[in-house]
């Protein structure tokens, strides 16, 4: 965001960025910025705490008033309350038969996430499924098929099949996480990720199929699957 | 929860050193008070409305977002996976706080909310910025 501000500036439209990595913002001498501790992200803190979001958009906006200048880098004082644990959250769905492929299984925890997921966009009534403009049900096959060794054609005109690929890991990923949040309980994005990454069949099966295309000799196939399914926190030794 | 410093070290140095431009300038704008300034977001987190093309990489373009835009539209496609997305996915204000630009412009903190914000892939490097500049019909 600081470059952005930075040639916004030289176009005379007053300019204050949000900075999540401090050396980042340090380095490009943005004419304005406000340093926030939260976590990658969340720029404006945590989610449903209008108040706190507020003070976040108002503590950047007052930089605008300030007569010194250029190049300041103001703290936001306070952390993300949302980023503790919520012991009583739990998550939606009891695992499948180990029997199963994991291909399999993970088609079939789509299916069964089906009934949190509706709760979920009944709760707030959004979601955030969509990048592959696929149905969740035709991504959950697809990312299956890739698991099962097939190389299936992309579905979408224009798009490869790897990019499609990366697309609808995206989609079940997003589809999981907001069932897994259906409900009154407030998980952390921890609690959440451990529970994708270490219990879900999806997560597992992303885990997998990373390990496994990352063996191939397609090129363009295993940077995207390097470096796109993963978070880096998340990556699994292969040593 | 990831934090740069929850990030594995060569992770965490490459992205507190990604490449920065190298400006020569230092500009700064002021204006009048924020009660009568218009105020639009920029973001860099790879938002897309619904129904177009999702950033594919580190794309030469942005996407325009109205005003008018509801949260139910609004995708992310950032390529980095590294930041965390159950926030926005919970409350798009986490990332593109336009209900909060809303009511502060009700409250008269700030003068109004601009009809159309902006958002980019990560920031532009000074060559895209300039081949973005050339195209834009809003210059």
């Amino acid at each position: 965001m600081s470059a952005l501000g930075h040639y916004l500036e030289e176009e005379g439209l007053a300019t204050v960025a949000i900075s999540l990595i401090r050396p980042q913002t340090e380095n490009t001498k943005p004419p304005r910025a406000l340093w926030v501790p939260f976590e990658l992200g969340r720029p404006f803190g945590p989610p449903s705490a209008a108040a706190f979001q507020k003070r976040v958009v108002l503590a950047a906006l007052r930089m605008l008033e300030g007569a010194e200048g250029p190049i300041i880098i103001k703290d936001f004082p306070d952390d993300d309350p949302r980023a503790t644990q919520d012991p009583t959250w739990r998550p939606p769905f009891t695992p499948a038969a180990v029997s199963d492929s994991l291909a399999a299984r993970l088609e079939a925890e789509i299916l069964r996430l089906q009934g949190a997921h509706e709760r979920w966009v009944a709760q707030h009534r959004r979601t955030t499924v969509g990048l592959s403009g696929l149905p969740i049900g035709d991504c959950a096959r697809y990312v299956a098929d890739w698991l099962r060794g097939k190389t299936p054609p992309s579905p979408r005109e224009g798009f490869s099949a790897p990019l499609i690929l990366r697309f609808a890991v995206d989609d079940v990923k997003a589809y999981c996480l907001e069932a897994a949040a259906a409900g009154a309980a407030t998980p952390s994005s921890r609690q959440l990720g451990d529970w994708f990454w270490n219990e879900s069949a999806t997560g597992s099966a992303i885990h997998v199929l990373r390990e496994v295309l990352q063996a191939g000799d397609d090129d363009r196939l295993k940077l995207i699957v390097a470096n796109f399914m993963v978070p880096a926190t998340r990556v699994r030794s292969t040593g | 929860m990831t934090r740069l410093t929850d990030l594995p070290p060569a992770q965490a140095k490459r992205l507190a050193e990604l490449e920065c431009p190298d400006f020569t300038t230092r500009p700064w704008v002021t204006g009048t008070a924020l009660s009568q300034r218009r105020v639009a977001i920029v973001s860099s987190a790879g938002l897309v409305v619904r129904g177009e093309d999702p950033f594919r990489g580190r794309d030469a373009d942005y996407r325009v977002i109205p005003s008018t835009t509801l949260p139910e539209e609004l995708l992310v496609s950032h390529i980095s996976i590294n930041f965390d997305r159950t926030g926005f996915q919970e409350d798009w204000n986490v990332v593109f706080p336009l209900d909060r630009l809303q009511e502060l412009a009700a409250e008269g903190a700030i003068g109004s909310v601009a009809q159309t914000h902006y958002s980019f892939m990560g920031p532009p490097t000074r060559c895209r910025w300039s081949r973005m500049h050339a195209r834009s019909p809003a210059y």
